[in-house]
């Protein structure tokens, strides 16, 4: 984009070496609320102690969810490397289609186990664990809304499709960070 | 696709304003020295309110400000100095020096570099306005809780403080994160990441420090608003939260960020003692090892500001360790200088002087450093003005010294134009007179029980003649910073020399005009060393065989 005659010295598109570090930023920002969650169970009983099995069915659907989300963008960036455009545009809107419903059912499940963000120390926790992660996966699927809209203005090629590859990286990330989540919160 | 860098797209139709060819700008330079010139008002505003602090402390029982407004000031001065001083002075200088540094034409994200900028100066006008809307944050620069909590702090001052931090943190993020992507992708020709000039190198550790440890203050604050606002209980231990957690948080940020104030600083010294000593820096390796040791055991010592919360026994002990251990690679940086500066033809230039003053006052704020990690002696001497006195020798006597030696080493870069010598001579010496006089006898007052953060005292406390002393110091300093002041503009009113490289320098800054051209370089010598220029200049001493 920016100084085109220079070549990068990584090799790396200078896009993609700033997403991996703000992806390393990232993980300190959710390993600090992740170490904040484990100090307060320390010090604290957590109230998802014991609770019936049932109770892991949103988050678990939502899980499988998130999961199908992670095939359906690896699908999209095969589209965009082999210039699919039509397959990039479906498969980037049911990426995004599936990100909707799951920061849905994240809000059902907030809502359904009943903990307050006053309710001690643990209602915060899970307030700002599931709220910085549901922003994450909005600002993902904003990306991906662009992701749709360029594509289908035919601004990629199996060549230059940067934005295709720093979304997707996002999204795994995004859904990874989840995948840590649900282990910390529901399984252990 | 732009025939015109360093400008948006529609700068073409505000070429002719002045004002707007500034407020719209993308170039890394007039990014730089907008970075500078807000960050060196704050830092006088900073000034100004240590000023103010010291008038409330001359003499037990004066009345200059009374608690509650002592409180904010020395709360708005530490934040201030930090946040908006001495970190933004930092980025200033990187944006200005790193693109020149490494042969490059701007930053690798110009329209980023603009927005940090921006967000900058907003964070600072945003903390500011909190005076005139019911006071600024008054709970210190680290904010403990419970002292935050909405039962001790009602009102919005900690609110302002918590969004503040917000801003300001996003801001330097987005500018770390464009500073190493510039130096891992923009260098030129032949120059690998081990040939960066050691400012560069500085800077590419310091942004990642601050790019790993800033999400950190961010969730605090976050939390913290949540808390006020929210009515969530993270850090209210009577209500299933832990005060505790707030210092952890506060302090896995804290603690780098010191050492993002200083490693820049550190990074000018490199540069600055070399050139003025006619010698390769001494042992390049091993400084860069030691620049990104210090950035790995900054993470691993956060706890070292906690000592008296009751942690257990191995906590203190590993802590105190790790303490020790950061102090090694920071003494190999003052052993280098003074092996650089060993037998070298030393110019004492203004610049040089400061780079001087740096090593000497950074070894006293090193030693009590040694002091407060240890975990008896901290017992002793926390919350007293020993720390005071400890962290303004490696702030002050560190930072600030260290910039100031950049101010007279860059300034003809950035102006085409010397500052004056004699002038500049005079400021070094009453600024050391001055802050020697105001830091030095904080350890005596701490020692001897004064705790920090405290409006007044009482008269019969014995504390009265040191204060008094400390005072007389303080304006010293200020007066030394208003011959730099007086300095710089007198040599702004001169006409420009436009000399390229009047220090003879090293690196490739000094490869182009003074100021450079838009797009910095029309040519660049062939980079096979650390030293381009010099091997350029000199191709029978060049530092490659
Ligand atoms: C003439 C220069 C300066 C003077 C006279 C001065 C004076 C003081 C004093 C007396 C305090 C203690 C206030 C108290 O505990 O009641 C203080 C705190 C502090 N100063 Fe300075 N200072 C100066 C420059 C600086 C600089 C250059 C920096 C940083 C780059 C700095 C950073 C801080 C910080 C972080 C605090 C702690 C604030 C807190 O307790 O929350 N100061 N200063």
């Amino acid at each position: 984009m920016n100084q085109a005659n220079i070549k990068p010295r990584t090799g790396l598109d200078s896009a993609k070496v700033a997403t991996i570090v703000v992806l390393g930023s990232e993980t300190f920002f959710f390993g600090t609320l992740v170490s904040a969650y484990l100090f307060m169970r320390g010090v604290y009983p957590w109230p998802l102690d014991g609770a019936p099995l049932s109770r892991l069915v949103i988050p678990a659907a939502n899980t499988l969810l998130l999961l199908v989300s992670v095939l359906t963008m690896y699908l999209a960036l095969r589209a965009a490397r082999a210039g699919g455009k039509a397959a990039l545009v479906t498969w980037s809107t049911v990426t995004l289609a599936l990100g909707l419903v799951f920061v849905g059912g994240q809000v059902l499940e907030y809502t359904s186990n009943g903990m307050m963000p006053g309710d001690q120390g643990f209602g915060g926790v899970f307030l700002t664990l599931m709220g910085f992660h549901a922003l994450h996966l909005l600002a993902g699927v904003v990306m991906l809304a662009l992701i749709a809209m360029r594509a289908r203005l035919g601004d990629f090629t199996p060549r230059r499709h940067t934005a295709v590859e720093v979304g997707a990286w996002f999204w795994y990330y995004v859904a990874g960070v989840w995948a840590v989540l649900f282990t910390i919160l529901y399984l252990i | 696709m732009t025939t015109q860098t360093g400008t948006f797209p529609y700068m073409r139709r505000a070429e002719k304003s002045k004002f707007l060819s500034w407020a719209l700008t993308t170039d890394h330079k007039r990014i730089g020295i907008l970075y500078l010139v807000t960050a060196f008002f704050f830092f006088l505003v900073g000034g100004i309110e240590a000023l103010l602090i010291r008038l409330q402390l001359a003499a037990p029982g004066a009345e200059v400000l009374g608690p509650d407004a002592y409180n904010q000031v020395f709360t708005m001065h530490g934040m201030t100095m930090i946040f908006l001083g001495a970190m933004p002075i930092a980025i200033g200088f990187a944006n200005y020096m790193v693109p020149l540094m490494i042969g490059a034409k701007d930053m690798v994200f110009p329209k980023l570099n603009a927005l940090s900028y921006w967000m900058f100066i907003f964070g600072g006008i945003f903390m500011y306005s909190s005076f005139l809307l019911g006071g600024a944050p008054d709970k210190g620069w680290f904010a403990y809780a419970p002292m935050t909590m909405p039962a001790y702090s009602p009102g919005m001052r900690m609110d302002f403080w918590a969004l503040g931090v917000i801003v300001l943190v996003v801001s330097s993020t987005v500018g770390s994160i464009n500073i190493i992507v510039t130096i891992l992708q923009m260098r030129a020709r032949g120059m690998r990441i081990t040939q960066v000039p050691m400012f560069v190198w500085n800077m590419l550790i310091t942004s990642f420090i601050g790019v790993f440890a800033f999400p950190s203050v961010l969730v605090a604050a976050a939390l913290l608003l949540l808390d006020r606002q929210l009515g969530t209980q993270f850090f209210n231990t009577g209500a299933g939260g832990d005060a505790m957690l707030w210092q952890h948080i506060f302090w896995f940020f804290g603690h780098p960020e010191v050492y993002i104030l200083i490693l820049p600083a550190m990074g000018i010294m490199s540069e600055v003692v070399p050139v003025f000593s006619r010698k390769p820096l001494f042992g390049f390796t091993i400084i860069a090892f030691s620049t990104a040791a210090i950035g790995v055991l900054s993470f691993m010592v956060w706890a070292h500001h906690m000592f008296s919360t009751g942690m257990s026994q191995i906590a203190l002990l590993f802590f105190a360790a790790d303490s020790f251990l950061i102090g090694v690679p920071t003494g190999i940086k003052i052993f280098s200088w003074l092996a650089t500066m060993w037998g070298g033809k030393i110019r004492f230039t203004t610049s040089m002087l400061f780079a001087m003053g740096f090593i000497v006052m950074f070894v006293i704020g090193g030693i009590t450093g040694i002091h407060v990690a240890s975990v008896p002696l901290d017992w002793q001497v926390t919350d007293s003005y020993y720390v005071v006195g400890h962290f303004h020798y490696v702030l002050f006597g560190g930072t600030i010294l260290g910039f100031l030696a950049g101010l007279f080493y860059w300034f003809p870069k950035m102006s085409g134009r010397l500052l004056g010598e004699r002038m500049g001579k005079l400021s070094f010496w009453t600024i050391m007179i001055g802050m020697n006089m105001v830091f030095l006898p904080m350890h005596y007052l701490g020692l001897a029980g004064m705790p920090r953060r405290v409006y007044t005292y009482p008269a019969d406390a014995g504390w009265a003649f040191w204060n008094m002393f400390e005072t007389w110091g303080a304006f010293i300093t200020a007066t030394g910073f208003l011959f730099i002041i007086i300095n710089i503009v007198m040599t702004l009113r001169r006409p420009a020399t436009h000399e390229a490289d009047p220090w003879d320098g090293y690196t490739l800054e000094w490869a182009t005009s003074s100021p450079p051209p838009p797009e910095n370089f029309d040519s660049l010598p062939p980079v096979r060393s650390r030293r381009p220029l010099w091997d350029a200049k000199h191709p029978d001493m060049a530092d490659t065989h």
